[in-house]
């Protein structure tokens, strides 16, 4: 088995990035039904949250900046170069937008949610936006890892012939 | 029992409501800075030469926006003073924009 650095920061990159999102959905549904016995919870996972996309952040961060170059290099000369300049171009940069949203939500569940009724519509309307846009850069991220994969088999197969 | 205190409209405290504000604020930002930089090559060559990548610069100057905004309008109470169901509207509505802003630029330019 040959687990290499650059591996384990990219899988961590995507695993604290999934557990961000689930994080604030694990918000969202709380503050559906938002009453006093559940306020600390629901701090609790905006904390969580907010610190699983911050490591998502700098684990992406450092791998995008030192070991993806040569797959960018992959994608641009294989059959899908979309997979770069469209899918890695809008992730990288929507991917601050989630992050800000998920250092908003532990400053939002401050808020008495279960007494404030445009409090909790908050909390639910940001959650609900972290979930949404740190799913589609999850997404975004697969098609990247699909866009090496076919260029590699692209080349393998003009090699062969 | 039902504990559940009844949920009656109220305001965003200060702090709550400014850093509504600064994170819309800050998506958009976010959006104009890509295309900015991506059109003009020397504003990318600049924010490379500040930290190593322009990507690191990028993330460096939304963070540094939305917390020194976010502290700006809590403490003048700007924010404070808009409808917070309109503030909300303008979190989603600026949300919506940047990340559709960004796929629509990368998808044509």
């Amino acid at each position: 088995m040959n687990i290499s650095s650059s591996d384990v920061i990219l899988l961590s990159h995507a695993g604290f990035g999934v557990t961000g999102c689930m994080a604030a959905l694990w918000v969202f549904v709380e503050a559906l039904n938002a009453r006093p016995e559940n306020a600390a919870r629901i701090r609790t996972a905006a904390f969580v949250a907010a610190v699983c996309i911050a490591a998502a952040w700098i684990c992406g961060g450092y791998w995008y900046v030192h070991f993806y170059p040569p797959e960018k290099d992959l994608i641009l000369k294989g059959p899908w170069p979309f997979a770069h300049n469209l899918f890695m171009e809008t992730k990288e940069h929507l991917f601050f937008i989630t992050a800000i949203l998920a250092l908003l939500l532990p400053i939002a569940t401050r808020e008495n949610l279960y007494s404030n009724a445009t409090a909790r519509k908050l909390v639910l309307s940001i959650a609900l936006l972290i979930a949404m846009t740190g799913l589609a850069v999850e997404g975004a991220g697969a098609v990247i890892d699909h866009g090496v994969k076919v260029a590699l088999l692209h080349g393998e197969s003009k090699g062969a012939r | 029992m039902d504990s559940r205190i009844g949920s009656l409209p109220l305001k965003l405290t200060a702090a709550t409501s400014g850093f509504v504000l600064a994170a819309a604020i800050t998506a958009l930002f976010n959006t104009a800075l890509a295309w900015t930089k991506d059109a003009y090559a020397p504003l990318k060559v600049f924010m490379k030469s500040l930290t190593g990548h322009d990507w690191t610069t990028h993330g460096l100057v939304d963070l540094l926006l939305f917390v020194g905004l976010g502290f700006i309008f809590m403490h003048t109470k700007v924010a404070e003073k808009i409808d917070p169901n309109r503030l909300i509207g303008v979190l989603i509505g600026a949300v919506g924009i940047a990340a559709l802003g960004l796929a629509l630029w990368y998808a044509f330019f």
